[in-house]
């Protein structure tokens, strides 16, 4: 079980991000969106699990990619040298969305939980930045 | 076929009709079923293994017995042998070939078992690590099931029912908005500092005239190098030594 009360997480987001960029959201159980102001508003679900956080971020809803399966090859290649995050796609709501994601254990620290949210942040930007020749209007 | 690839044939079945929640709630259901599955197995496994431990001490115990009315026997035969009565040695020895086979029986059990034993603790410990990985699954697919409802209630607290995913590729759009703006925002700034600035009054005036052209080196030497009185006299009608002899006035320094 992870170490972090809910109260305690919120608290560690806020001191970090600002109050006015983190909430727990109600319609979840354990989640939390931070906003980050300085990537571009993005927005960074966390959810506190049995053992593990997990992070993750809309990268780019599939109805925007033009060539999938370029797109596809392209994050299975960059995905290695993502440093602590993954590529993946998933379905929000019937959509196909694919995210950015990483998982910290649950009995992370206060940096490492800061500095996983950030690489998330960066690695989001500059991957839709290298992928950008395989969406809709690149 | 793995628990994985269940999971797998499910996402790709349902990801374009029923959606999401179906999915993951079969996905959490097959899982729940391995999970119990597997500790049905587990519970059989160690009660199996409760009862051939308990058998094998049985035959163990049979064996040990068996050992020393081996011994025994063997004695008595002796002792027959001994005093000469062939015939009792004779019926004392069936009886021991009795029990020596029996012994062996014995033996072959407590092997058998031993081997059902091995294999039974091999199972058990594989199903163990099963479980594990099976809970952390679970889990991993709870919480992402989690992410993707807070993701969806984040698009719907957006925009309301007609919900549109915030993504990496809109904030990206914002940034290299705010960038433009940022940097339309100094070039105004930049502008507005020339337009008002002291530099531009200046670089005006000295185009018009009006001001001491600081660089003008070549004049003052000039100036100064003639007698003084005739120079500002000869001269006067330069706007500059005009503006010089203003200057002298407005100071005190002619009389």
């Amino acid at each position: 079980m992870s170490h972090w009360t809910q109260q305690q997480l919120l608290q560690c987001l806020a001191d970090t991000f600002g109050a006015a960029n983190v909430a727990a959201l109600e319609d979840a159980e354990r989640a939390y969106q931070v906003v980050l102001p300085d990537s571009g508003d993005l927005e960074v679900t966390l959810v506190a699990g049995e053992d593990q956080i997990y992070c993750s971020t809309p990268l780019v809803t599939a109805d925007q990619v033009s060539d999938r399966a370029g797109f596809n090859d392209a994050c299975m290649r960059l995905n290695p040298i993502n440093p602590l995050s993954n590529l993946g796609l998933s379905t929000v709501d019937g959509q196909d969305v694919y995210v950015v994601f990483g998982e910290l254990s649950g009995d992370s620290t206060q940096a490492q939980i800061i500095h996983e949210i950030r690489m998330l942040a960066v690695n989001a930007i500059d991957a839709i930045e290298t992928l950008k020749p395989f969406l809709v209007n690149a | 076929m793995s628990i994985l690839s269940k999971i797998l044939t499910l996402f790709r079945g349902t990801a374009n009709e029923a959606g999401q929640a179906v999915v993951d709630k079969n996905a959490i259901r097959i899982l729940d079923q391995e999970l119990r599955d597997s500790t049905t197995e587990l519970a059989r496994s160690k009660e199996e293994l409760t009862k051939v431990m308990a058998q094998r001490q049985l035959a163990a115990n049979r064996g040990t017995a068996l050992l020393s009315k081996r011994k025994e026997y063997e004695g008595y035969v002796q002792g027959a042998l001994a005093k000469g009565d062939e015939a009792l040695a004779r019926e004392v020895a069936v009886k021991l070939s009795d029990v020596e086979r029996d012994l062996q029986a014995e033996a072959g059990n407590v092997q058998q078992m031993d081997s059902s034993i091995g294999s039974l603790k091999t199972a058990i410990r594989s199903t163990e690590t099963q479980l594990a990985r099976l809970k952390q699954q679970i889990n991993t697919v709870k919480a992402t099931e989690a992410v993707q409802r807070a993701q969806s209630a984040v698009a719907a607290r957006h925009s309301g029912a007609n919900s549109k995913i915030g993504t990496a590729l809109d904030s990206l759009e914002r940034i290299k908005q705010r960038q433009e703006e940022q940097g339309a925002r100094f070039d105004a700034a930049q502008q507005l500092e020339h337009e008002t600035g002291d530099g531009d009054l200046q670089a005006r005036l000295a185009g018009a005239g009006l001001v001491n052209d600081p660089s003008n080196v070549d004049g003052i030497l000039e100036r100064l190098r003639a007698p003084q009185q005739a120079v500002l006299v000869d001269d006067s009608q330069s706007a500059e030594k005009q503006k010089l002899l203003a200057a002298e006035s407005l100071f005190g320094e002619r009389k």
